[in-house]
């Protein structure tokens, strides 16, 4: 059922923003005016079950049955974060390969078993998780759930299948570095978390994965792919007992260790390692555009702030977010800008970017940074609060629609230990969040002195503009650009 | 890879459901519509579905970039954004504060055929959210100010669709190097020239042309009384008049092909070299069509797919491989495409590419082949129709471009219905000698040196117009340009 989940109409304020908007609007029949909403109806999301296997595997259902669909998500509590830094990329081809050959099946046989469904089957690493997923029409649950537990737990990792699947990753590597985008945010990375355990290229870098051997492979599985490291989310057209039934039917007998793996031995939590904060040109002279953004440390998933984060960066970004208002809307300068705050397990990153015509690098830079700035100095009406909240709430609303929306959520909620009452307090939280909170979030947390700058594209274009507005700017060129070093660069060579 | 073949938002020729196949458990449900004509031509389609408390409104004009005004290519997708400026009785931007604002959301996509204008708002804005589409339907005030600063985006938009990412130009250049006189050929996010000469006026021609009630049709889905649906409808859209105006139409018919072709492009940024190859093939309306649709699932979804398994898992010369019925209003494209994988030539891929081709032409596809296709495409409706936008999405395509409705609950059944003969015959048919295009995507350092005009792959001369910077047109494959 696509329960919204909105309390679209307590919503204090929405029929006084309308009425605002329509000032200035010159009466003409036959309406000259919007009509005003009717009463809204609200409704609840519906809420997860859960329990815990006898072998430590935690398992999440949660009903929602109009389409007779279901998906399911094996989350391993590790992702890229634990790679060692001379084999980046290990983890997420640990995950990768799990579809690629078991001790039964061939890779292409997984493939043919799950397609024959009408399902599909992916897997790959994330930040803080791993993840293999599996969408199927749920008359088609069982077998699908078999072919889970089999790449999960019995993973074969030929030799043949890991330099394949290298080489497929180095093919993807050379297509991102072919955009201005992608390159930005491989280089944020490194800006925001140096050498620490978020700083390299999930996927690896050309160096890393041509180190990657089988036994680097086999480590990852080894020491993270276990029950009490696990989490099975199913989801969809299931009950509780069913998705119970099936958890304890394909993975009851899963072996491991059932305690969780002890996080703190990798390291987190050091993860900012630049205090000074660096603007940065990646001289790409056959950009079709620049890649702008402004990016600093941010705040971990768990943190109290973690309301006031999002409503403060929703004030930024979506379509009418001060961004993409500056930068599109009055000044036609980008086809979008926007922002995020990416929440980790360890303190993430709060981002902003825009694509912009070359000659206009700077100016969207300093834009950019202007707008962050004034959401700790200047002014939040309480029109502009509410209507942003409003959006916050609905693309929240919008984005459970689904049942792979649903899904992911859950997901998201029990991969950071999140209590799932969470779903159903969002809009809540969210509401009871003040202007005075997002300025003093905003000075704390978005404060551009601890802000660096990144822009990637035709230096010749706006180098010298960048340079009046930044004199500390450092250039690198695309073809010096080192993935594997917080500088960024690649060492001279000595002749 | 992984494409959700029906979900593509236009050209949505397949559509779902009946109590089909897929294990005697699944059912697409039926889509139960109510469809009514205004006297001034409006049709008005509605689905109620009160599952949440949200309503999705669509309006589907029957205009698209085929029929973007002369030396203006890019202009239907141009005045989409400008139909978010100001209106009769709504300031520039005022559909996202009765949307986004009120925690819904809006946006409209431009295709070939079609511009479609939707949103998703809580339902008791409905009433308010007809208002709005009435007005601007009823007329545009869009001033000078507001078009330069729309156009000025558009251009981010082309050069971020187009001139940043790697293969942007090479999907342009298949699909304009693809038809010879129908303006399909033209892209559907024009040039920078043809957006740069673009002006005010050509916007209030071009509404009050296209945008008038009998070339309408609005659809609404969700949580709503058709009675007061209905009065809402008679009350903001009925006082709209018809024109006493012809309603143009595309008439130009895109020949057969007469042999093989082949061109080469280049760009200054080609990672990895590009192969595509298109085949003219029939309307959607075409008979035709559900097989093609099929060769396109069989050859291309999923990781057990025939190109997945050959170009990218056992031969390793791509690195990305893919099949796409292109099917639309007129004469569509089979496009394969693939990014030859390093270390590998151009020529591996294509020929690559063709082998896959010349199997489904001699040898009909295995029953579980079939099967699994069939499957696929169940799945596939049933995600698409999760969500009131989707369930929009899918029966404004069965009314606007096959022309009924119906064929939301019909065409799976056709779907259903396609033998591995079927697959063979309409390769056979189509994807002949004389049907291909070639084309070659190459990085500019490859370009031959002694000329400094371009020259096609086997040595005859290009007749393509000079490259500019800044003035290329380009257009996405089976693209749809968004607000």
């Amino acid at each position: 059922m696509k329960t919204t989940p909105m309390k679209f109409g307590t919503l204090p304020l929405l029929p006084i923003a309308i009425l605002s908007l329509a000032v200035g609007v010159f009466a003409q029949a036959p309406q000259a005016t919007p009509p005003p909403p009717a009463a809204p109806r609200t409704v609840q999301f519906p809420k997860p079950a859960e329990k815990i296997l006898p072998n430590g595997l935690r398992v999440v259902v949660v009903q929602r049955s109009e389409m007779p669909l279901i998906s399911s998500q094996l989350l391993i509590k590790s992702g890229g974060e634990v790679d060692p830094a001379e084999v980046s990329g290990a983890a997420d081809m640990t995950a990768a390969l799990l579809t690629r050959g078991t001790t039964t099946r061939s890779a292409t046989q997984i493939a043919e078993a799950i397609e024959a469904l009408g399902g599909s089957i992916n897997s790959g690493g994330r930040w803080d998780s791993s993840a293999v997923s599996v969408d199927v029409m749920s008359s088609r649950i069982g077998p699908a759930m078999e072919i889970l537990a089999d790449v999960v737990r019995n993973p074969a990792f030929k030799d043949e299948e890991i330099d394949r699947l290298r080489r497929q990753y180095l093919n993807n590597l050379k297509v991102s570095l072919g955009q201005p985008g992608a390159i930005a945010r491989f280089a944020a990375a490194r800006v925001v978390y140096g050498d620490g355990p978020y700083g390299h290229p999930l996927s690896g870098t050309p160096e890393s994965l041509s180190r990657i051997k089988r036994d680097d492979i086999l480590k990852v599985h080894g020491t993270f792919y276990r029950p009490g490291n696990a989490i099975l989310v199913i989801g969809g057209d299931v009950s509780a007992e069913s998705g119970f039934a099936l958890a304890q039917k394909y993975f009851g007998d899963w072996q491991g260790d059932p305690t969780t793996v002890m996080l703190d031995s990798l390291a987190l939590g050091q993860t900012s390692t630049t205090n000074t904060p660096r603007v940065l040109v990646i001289d790409m002279p056959d950009a079709g555009q620049a890649a702008v953004m402004a990016v600093r440390s941010g705040i971990n998933r768990n943190s109290p702030d973690y309301f006031r984060g999002i409503v403060s960066n929703s004030i930024l970004s979506g379509y009418s977010g001060r961004l993409n208002w500056e930068i599109r809307v009055k000044r036609g300068l980008s086809y979008g800008a926007g922002s995020t705050l990416d929440m980790r397990r360890s303190a993430g990153s709060f981002s902003a970017s825009a694509q912009t015509k070359n000659e206009s690098g700077a100016e969207v830079a300093s834009l950019t940074l202007a707008e962050i700035s004034k959401l700790a100095s200047g002014d939040l009406p309480d029109t502009e609060l509410t209507t942003r909240k409003a959006s916050l709430n609905g693309g929240f609303a919008r984005g459970l629609e689904t049942t792979g929306g649903l899904v992911g959520q859950i997901s998201s909620l029990a991969i950071y230990g999140v209590n799932f009452d969470q779903l159903n307090q969002f809009v809540g939280s969210v509401q009871a969040v003040k202007a005075e909170d997002v300025k003093s979030f905003a000075a704390t947390h978005l404060s551009i002195d601890s802000t660096s700058v990144i822009v990637v594209g035709d230096a010749r274009k706006f180098l010298p503009a960048l340079q009046k507005a930044f004199p500390q700017v450092e250039v690198i060129k695309v073809s010096e650009l080192d993935l594997n070093s917080a500088t960024l660069r690649h060492a001279v060579s000595k002749n | 890879m992984r494409k959700r073949f029906l979900a593509a938002v236009f050209g949505c020729a397949i559509i779902a459901t009946g109590v089909i196949g897929a294990g005697a458990q699944t059912k697409m449900p039926q889509l139960k519509f109510r469809e009514r004509t205004l006297a001034n031509g409006l049709r008005v389609l509605s689905v109620v579905d009160k599952s949440s408390p949200t309503v999705a409104i669509n309006v589907w004009y029957h205009v698209g970039s085929k029929d973007d005004p002369d030396q203006r290519s890019g202009f239907a997708h141009l005045f989409e954004h400008i139909m978010f400026k100001s209106t009769r009785n709504m300031k520039s931007e005022m559909m996202d504060r009765l949307t986004e604002d009120v925690g819904g959301n809006n946006n409209a996509y431009t295709a070939d055929d079609v511009t479609v204008y939707y949103e998703v708002v809580p339902s008791n804005y409905l009433e308010t959210l007809l208002w709005a589409e009435a007005d601007r339907l009823s007329g545009l005030t869009v001033d000078e100010e507001s078009f330069h600063s729309e156009r000025a985006v558009v251009e981010e938009e082309f050069r971020q669709s187009i001139l940043a990412p790697p293969y942007g130009k090479f999907f342009y250049a298949l699909d304009q190097r693809s038809y010879n006189t129908h303006p399909y050929k033209r892209p559907t996010i024009g040039s920078i020239a043809d957006l740069d000469a673009a002006t005010v006026e050509n916007v209030q021609k071009f509404h009050t042309t296209y945008y008038r009630p009998d070339n309408a049709t609005l659809l609404v889905v969700g949580d709503f009384d058709p009675k007061q649906l209905d009065a809402w409808v008679d009350k903001y859209f009925a006082p709209i008049a018809k024109p006493n105006l012809p309603l143009p139409r595309v008439q130009t018919k895109e020949p057969e092909r007469t042999g093989e072709k082949r061109f080469t492009e280049y760009g200054a940024n080609v990672p990895l070299p590009g192969v595509g190859i298109t085949y003219l093939i029939p309307s959607e309306k075409s008979e035709d069509a559900p097989a093609l649709t099929m060769a396109d699932i069989v050859l291309s979804q999923g990781r057990s797919s025939r190109l997945y398994q050959a170009l990218i898992y056992q031969q390793q010369v791509a690195q990305s491989a893919n099949a796409n019925a292109d099917l639309r209003e007129d004469n569509g494209l089979f496009q394969l495409t693939a990014i030859v994988a390093a270390g590998k030539k151009p020529e591996d891929a294509e020929r690559s590419l063709r082998a896959e081709i010349k199997k489904l032409q001699d040898v009909p596809v295995s029953a579980a082949e079939l099967e699994k296709a069939k499957n696929q495409i169940i799945t596939s409706e049933l995600r698409q129709r999760e969500t009131n936008l989707g369930k929009a999405q899918a029966l404004g395509g069965a009314a606007v471009l096959l022309g009924d409705p119906n064929r939301v609950n019909t065409d799976l059944d056709k779907l259903q219905a396609v033998t591995a003969a079927d697959i063979q015959r309409v390769a056979q048919k189509y994807f002949t000698d004389q049907n291909r295009l070639v084309l070659y995507y190459l990085p500019e350092s490859q370009r031959p040196a002694s000329t400094g005009a371009k020259a096609s792959r086997n040595g005859e001369r290009d007749n393509s117009p000079t490259v500019r910077e800044g003035s290329l047109s380009y257009k996405r494959a089976k693209g749809a340009y968004a607000k």
